[in-house]
């Protein structure tokens, strides 16, 4: 890596196109293998994008009777779900904005929803129980009531789903439909995400803390001092280094080694307000950051943790998601105004591989 | 960039059958200009004719270090946290408690959280209280003397259930034990809007001391047993116990899940609260009401039940099962002709139990201590005496109010505090007005002699 020099800021994200949803714009993703850019907003629109130029492909509004909650895009890019307020899960064509399926899960908030990264199932978090459809819209699975409201799911595989919870984390074994592990904690866990390989699981919790396990080992330790909830997690794709919101640091642990207990984490600190969202490339070592003024900064991560920045933009309101393209080519924002902006990015080094390697 | 003004809060708590639901109906139907966002527990009375209400399912988060005022309500963040997206959709937020609820952990949420601290701001507590119950309730549940120690406004209901006498006498034990609130009577709880919004009654930064564990709610009763009864008669058996006589109550239709028991349990303190009938061995046992078995007489005692349908049926009673060996026992009219059927088979277990912690003697220990002194104090010696109390005894102390006159300090300071979360901040200037303090603690077991020594040693 020390061979790897970058370009002053500037340049790096060059902007390409912006549009305007109707309200607080809340998820985005990219579908169709990059073609499309897809946005939903807090009122319940559903919009998609040319990847290119930014036209409107097509638009859904008010889709989920008090609004949208979640949403989740089908690994192949062709479909995707979208939950809500009225308690329904909706199942789409990313291609022509049509809806093939309404699954009702009942009164309340469906909050989360999850496609399997094999696509065959859709987890789906409502109230105190997770569910399983297939893709077909057929209910596989249902678990048990956890001990309060579910508050984040994750696949660590094809055919194992984590949950957490105030107090714990269930890993549930998709074929047998058996809790495989429970690790418990008191505490309320906020937000989860779990290590590439699915051994590190990693919870931002309630009392300004990360809280990590590791499966193999059954260890687990608890990182503190955040000045904030650390909602936003983000593991690298190698699983090297966790990035973590909870204030206007963005705080970098790295497993290298024995790491990251008892190891300095990276301190990256140019935001000026919290820290609203975080998104890893899809390749290499570079983190996305939006705050909650509407900055975005672009930073390339050293395997210590370490990093600096490459470009940064504002976008004018607080970060509601960041995604980078699937070929890390462009990076797109969408904001609490509704703003949609959309960057190419270039990093050029003088070795210019090495960075995505 | 937009400055954006915080959400204004109002939490409402109070018993069951308190008023709530018709005082919220009254906030929403009236003329006000606001659009108001209602957060209604799941076991709402009943329902509210208004668009943006949502149900929760109230979760009280206790953190890993055991510090009571880090305990939060986790079912308020997660649906604050949607609602501060939309709210171009409403300018006030409502909270409604259950009746069992600790308004701690509400209140604690408004500070203890970045995110919502940064949009919304705790306007202030208004308590309902049932003018014909709270004085039993008040006995027999903590919950309740702690909504009443909490509110900013207490709101003396069902005033037209009692006489003007009782009345005076029930508000001076109210006052007493929260002096800081502003009591207003109202008969179907029809209260003036300006008496319970925008009352501006919290004022908080945030100030984070650790401490012990919390109490855990206390019951009338120690024991519920859920049944599922088929149609017919029933013998409720009770060998020697340890005491004479045993209050019940037999809950119709309890249904087994935690809520339930919870809610089930709420009605009950408030059956409780009224005198018991008293019942004799041989007695039929009358459903939803408050009974005292009298099991004076030596050996097993029978009392009966009556059952028109098929239900789960609550016995809620004073002491544990097994202290009794209470047994519910189908009668079976045709044990004389069929000898298969012993007795044994016709005990019915009970499909759901649950062990209350029972609650301690107590007479009105929650109360209201004020210290008014002339002269100024040295900041310094108030701040250690305030946060030695406060670590010491910021679970027992709900709510903190005053104001002060620091020496060589032309403001005024202004103090809030909801436990152990206190923070002073300069008010208006003293100008010509002689310089004085007042301070007004409300909490459980306060020791009021203690409490203005060490104060006075305060004074410069």
């Amino acid at each position: 890596m020390s061979g790897v020099e970058v370009f002053s800021p500037q340049g790096m994200l060059h902007k390409s196109w912006t549009a305007q949803v109707d309200d607080y714009a809340i998820t985005c993703g990219w579908v169709l293998h990059g073609k499309a850019f897809l946005v939903g907003d807090v009122a319940g629109g559903l919009y998609s994008f040319e990847a290119k130029s930014g036209n409107s492909l097509w638009q859904q509004k008010e889709v989920h009777h008090g609004g949208l909650l979640a949403m989740s895009i089908h690994p192949d890019g062709e479909t995707f779900a979208t939950a809500g307020q009225d308690g329904h899960v909706l199942i789409w064509n990313s291609g022509d904005g049509s809806s093939s399926k309404v699954l009702e899960l009942g009164t309340g908030w469906v909050e989360h929803l999850k496609w399997s990264p094999d696509g065959l199932f859709l987890a789906v978090a409502f109230s105190r129980r997770v569910y399983l459809f297939g893709i077909d819209g057929q209910e596989h699975w249902r678990s048990n009531e956890h001990p309060s409201t579910i508050s984040s799911i994750a696949w660590s595989r094809s055919n194992e789903l984590a949950t957490a919870c105030y107090g714990r984390v269930t890993f549930y074994d998709v074929a047998t439909k058996q809790v495989k592990q429970k690790l418990e904690w008191q505490g309320s866990l906020v937000s989860m995400v779990l290590s590439p390989d699915g051994d590190v699981v990693a919870c931002g919790s309630q009392d300004n803390s990360v809280h990590f396990w590791r499966r193999s080992t059954n260890q687990d330790s608890e990182m503190t001092g955040y000045p904030g909830k650390p909602s936003q997690l983000a593991f690298d794709q190698t699983g090297t280094v966790l990035a973590t919101g909870g204030g206007e640091v963005i705080t970098v642990w790295s497993f290298l080694g024995n790491g990251p207990e008892g190891t300095v984490p990276g301190q990256l600190s140019l935001h000026t307000k919290s820290i609203s969202s975080l998104a890893f490339s899809n390749l290499g070592m570079l983190l996305a950051s939006g705050d909650r003024n509407g900055s975005i900064f672009v930073w390339f991560i050293r395997k210590d943790g370490q990093g600096d920045p490459l470009g940064a933009a504002f976008v004018d309101d607080l970060v509601g998601a960041i995604a980078w393209r699937p070929d890390d080519s462009a990076l797109a924002t969408v904001n609490a105004k509704g703003g949609v902006n959309l960057w190419d990015f270039k990093m050029r080094t003088k070795s210019s591989a090495k960075g995505f390697s | 960039m937009n400055i954006k003004q915080k959400v204004p809060v109002t939490i409402l708590t109070g018993f069951l059958g308190s008023g709530k639901t018709t005082l919220l109906n009254r906030i929403l139907s009236e003329e006000h200009g606001k659009r108001i966002a209602v957060i209604e527990n799941e076991y709402g009375e009943i329902g509210i004719d208004q668009g943006l209400v949502i149900n929760a399912d109230e979760e009280v988060f206790e953190m890993s270090n055991g510090c009571i005022c880090c305990t939060v309500r986790g079912d308020l963040i997660r649906v604050l946290g949607n609602l501060m997206k939309r709210r171009d959709k409403f300018d006030y937020v409502l909270v409604e408690t259950t009746g069992l609820a600790d308004p701690g952990p509400v209140a604690q949420t408004f500070f203890m959280d970045d995110e919502i601290r940064d949009e919304f701001a705790l306007d202030g507590i208004v308590t309902l209280v049932d003018a014909a119950h709270i004085d039993q309730q008040l006995v027999h549940s903590n919950e309740s003397s702690e909504q009443v120690a909490f509110a900013d406004v207490l709101v003396l209901n069902k005033t037209d259930l009692i006489s003007d006498e009782s009345l005076d006498t029930l508000e001076a034990r109210l006052r007493n034990m929260n002096r800081m609130a502003r009591v207003i009577r109202s008969k179907q709880a029809e209260v003036s809007i300006d008496n319970v919004l925008n009352l501006n009654a919290f004022d908080l930064d945030q100030v984070l001391k650790r401490r012990p564990t919390f109490l855990e709610p206390e019951y009338p009763f120690e024991w519920t047993g859920v049944y599922p009864l088929e149609p017919g008669r029933y013998e409720l058996s009770l060998e020697d116990g340890p005491d004479p006589t045993m209050s019940l109550i037999v809950v119709t239709d309890q249904d087994t899940s935690e809520t339930a028991l919870n809610t089930g349990a709420e009605s009950c303190v408030r059956l409780y609260a009224e005198s018991p009938e008293l019942l004799h061995p041989g007695n039929t046992l009358p459903l939803g009401k408050h009974v005292s078995l009298q099991l004076q007489s030596q050996g097993r005692k029978s009392f009966f039940l009556e059952i028109n349908k098929s239900q789960n049926i609550g016995l809620f009673t004073q002491h544990t099962a097994e202290e009794f060996d209470i047994k519910v026992i189908k009668e079976d009219t045709s044990v004389a002709d069929d000898i298969i059927n012993n007795q044994r088979d016709l005990v019915i277990s009970p499909k759901v139990e649950r062990i209350w912690v029972a609650e301690h003697e107590h007479d009105d220990e929650v109360g209201s201590i004020a210290i008014e002194r002339l002269g100024d104090v040295d900041p310094e010696k108030l701040n250690r005496w305030l946060s030695q109390l406060l670590s010491e005894k910021g679970v027992d102390i709900f709510r903190t109010k005053g104001f002060i006159s620091y020496a060589g300090e032309s403001n005024r300071m202004v103090f809030q505090g909801v436990h152990m979360l206190f923070t002073a901040q300069p008010d208006k200037e003293w100008g010509d007005e002689p310089r004085r303090n007042q301070l007004v603690f409300i909490g459980r077991n306060l020791d009021e002699e203690e409490m203005c020594r060490e104060f006075e040693k305060c004074l410069v």
